[in-house]
């Protein structure tokens, strides 16, 4: 029997879990982006997008956007009250700066000690940093959410990334469509699996030994 | 005893030194008087440390607002197109060589252009303020002051006995009985105030004066007014200079919004090669979703047009390639066939490498790529228990600015989220060319809602009414 794995919603859905009401939260292209349909209230988090804006809304939803409203993956926003608008020397100085309390990224690899690979794929030879090592260094935490393995079922959770680094020792917190695992000192720590899904079931698909948290438990939404 | 100028003259004499268009700042004592002999048609644009651009007179009456003071905490007025800026906008306008003159009061000027002006050692302490920033950054440097002290000892020395506030810096004195070059470290005297002669003046001078045929009595008379306008007409004759191996600071984010598409193509009709595009990406628009309105069958103009034109040699970008491996940018494709180097610099770092550049800084220490490609090759330090990389400084040949609106003196503002890269590209080019909306008059923007003071914009194109920014998609070079 094939388990099913959570959802791209699902573990968005778990990210927001983490997020502290009036926090600043930075949220990256792919599953990162959902995360803002799920806070608990309408903005009850800060959210920063590193193009240049504070406290932005949801995404637009009709056919002529204004271009000049976008985040910092292209997608346009409505306009909604509280926002500002800043420059990118500005951005990054909040996010250098550790004004930032969240960054929730996507990832090609995490290693146990918490080093992120998220920017390049070797084989094409050429990537995009964009802002993800200014935030990898500059956020309070970071939060990666990604699915466990690779298209061919190979461990993104890795001993060592094999993958040019984004940023070192600088994840504290993996959530997977398997699994939430804190980074701590000693190792991969399992703290949260999901429904049907067993820490051994897990640990076949991750290349570094799990620990098991003490109150290892399903995953709570 | 023989009569000495009047501060009010000295003041006069030190107003002729300035031509029109120039960014000016007065500091205490009698330099402030100097404001006094400056008219609106004059177009001298006042710089103040505390943060002013293009500020008038000393207000009429009692009216007096507390949020209006030049950096000697007099009250003043805003001309037309004034602005008031921050403090890091103010130093780094004077550390990044847009300040032309400066006219300071001293307490001591030596033979090679050293200047004292901030401590008296007898007093045991002082205060810089803005001085040592102004003297090192300015273009020219006056010395605005008494020929010499209470005691009739001369100000003008051998060697400075106080406190320097730079070395070599002052190339004029204007004195109340003289106006003295320094050049190559010796004093030429080139005017004398009237009734004074020459061997008078070295009399109350330490150092020996050099004394050429020609020592005129000083003049009064100004040169007349003509300041260039920022505002192009034509768009080639903004890019007209644009030459081969230039640096361009390119603007945008990556999609519609931002982005000076006018420029852009006029640059490819104008054909400089070799360049060398500074840009948070390379050209994604065509081949990504971003930024692109869903009703459009319609794809953004990007870089990709200067890429194919074969006149791109080199980009420093951030988000260089598209977020799809299946859709190769043409900047990719040229970077396959190496036609194309990549110089690769997280996104942070490149804002604060042009902000550094902009505001006259060497480099910087980040902690952003350690442990990364980013940091092969760079110094690195411990600073207080943690690990940073030297970054240096980013400065562009030219500057394209795409900004909502700007008015005659070409101060400007942006719309929502495109202001990112462009307002600090804007203050880090020699050349920087907006392409705007609309221009207004000056004085018709809110002073408080300027973003990028016109001191850094050097001319404007208006983006045409009937100009698209858009291609249709299908008509793309999409293999």
């Amino acid at each position: 029997m094939i388990k099913s794995r959570l959802t791209r919603d699902i573990m968005a859905m778990r990210v927001a879990k983490e997020l502290v009401n009036k926090s600043y939260v930075n949220l990256g292209i792919g599953i990162p982006t959902l995360v803002s349909d799920f806070v608990s209230s309408p903005r009850s988090i800060i959210f920063q997008s590193e193009n240049g804006l504070l406290n932005y809304g949801p995404l637009a939803n009709h056919l002529n956007p204004d271009v000049d409203l976008v985040n910092a993956g292209g997608q346009f926003l409505e306009n909604v009250p509280g926002m500002s608008f800043f420059s990118s020397d500005e951005a990054f100085a909040m996010i250098r700066g550790g004004h930032i309390d969240v960054s929730v990224m996507g990832a090609m690899q995490v290693s146990e000690k918490g080093d992120l690979a998220n920017w390049m794929l070797p084989k094409r030879g050429v990537g995009n940093i964009g802002g993800a090592m200014d935030l990898a260094v500059g956020a309070k935490q970071v939060i990666v959410a990604m699915e466990h393995t690779d298209k061919e079922n190979n461990p993104k959770l890795v001993t060592t990334c094999s993958f040019p680094l984004t940023g070192k020792d600088c994840v504290h917190l993996v959530i997977t469509d398997l699994a939430v695992i804190e980074v701590t000192s000693r190792g991969l720590l399992v703290k949260e699996l999901a429904p049907d899904w067993t820490l051994q079931d897990v640990q076949d698909l991750t290349e570094p030994c799990l620990i098991p948290s003490a109150d290892l438990k399903p995953l709570e939404l | 005893m023989k009569e000495r100028l009047t501060r009010e003259l000295m003041a006069l004499r030190a107003a002729c030194e300035l031509k029109s268009g120039q960014v000016v700042n007065l500091g205490f004592g009698i330099p402030t008087l100097v404001s006094n002999y400056i008219t609106d048609c004059m177009d001298i644009t006042l710089h103040s440390e505390n943060g002013l651009l293009g500020f008038g007179p000393e207000p009429d009456g009692e009216i007096f607002e507390a949020d209006l003071v030049n950096a000697a905490g007099v009250p003043v007025t805003l001309f037309p197109g004034g602005v008031a800026i921050s403090q890091i906008d103010a130093f780094g306008i004077v550390r990044s060589g847009k300040l032309d003159i400066s006219i300071l009061g001293a307490m001591q000027v030596s033979e090679a252009g050293d200047l004292s002006n901030w401590l008296l050692p007898s007093k045991g302490v002082g205060s810089p303020g803005g001085a040592i920033d102004i003297a090192h950054g300015t273009k020219k440097l006056v010395v605005l002051m008494e020929h010499t002290d209470n005691q009739g000892s001369p100000k003008i020395l051998k060697n400075c006995s106080y406190p320097v506030t730079a070395c070599g810096k002052v190339s004029l004195i204007i004195t109340d009985v003289a106006v003295i070059e320094v050049k190559d470290k010796r004093l030429v005297l080139r005017e004398t105030a009237p009734g004074w002669s020459p061997v008078e003046i070295q009399e109350i001078t330490e150092p020996q004066l050099v004394i050429p045929k020609n020592v005129l009595q000083m003049d009064f008379a100004r040169e007349p007014v003509v300041s260039p306008s920022k505002i192009f007409q034509n768009v080639d004759h903004a890019l007209s200079d644009i030459f081969d191996g230039a640096v361009i600071l390119m603007d945008g984010f990556g999609g519609l919004g931002g982005m000076s598409h006018f420029l852009m193509v006029s640059l490819r009709e104008q054909g400089a090669m070799d360049l060398t595009l500074v840009s948070n990406t390379a050209g994604i628009a065509r081949v990504s979703s971003f930024g692109r309105p869903p009703s459009s069958g319609l794809q953004a103009i990007d870089h990709s047009i200067l890429i194919e034109s074969g006149q791109v040699k080199r980009v420093i970008a951030s988000f260089p390639v598209s977020p799809s491996p299946s859709r190769p940018s043409a900047f990719e494709k040229a970077l396959r066939d190496r036609k194309v180097d990549l110089e690769l610099v997280p996104q942070g770092t490149l804002a604060e490498r042009l902000r550094a550049g902009a505001f006259g800084i060497g480099a910087f220490f980040t902690p952003t790529g350690i442990g990364t490609i980013v940091e092969y090759g760079k110094e690195s330090r411990i600073i207080e228990n943690k690990e940073f990389i030297l970054e240096k400084a980013l400065v562009g040949d030219f500057a394209f600015i795409r900004a909502h609106k700007s008015d005659t003196k070409g101060n400007l503002i942006y719309k929502g989220t495109s202001r990112n890269f462009n307002s600090i590209m804007a203050q880090a080019a020699t050349i920087t060319i907006a392409e705007v909306d609309e221009i207004v008059e000056s004085g018709e923007l809110d002073p408080d809602e300027i973003v990028t003071p016109g001191v850094f914009v050097d001319r404007i194109v208006v983006r045409p009414k009937h100009f698209s920014p858009f291609v249709p998609i299908n008509e793309l070079t999409d293999d």
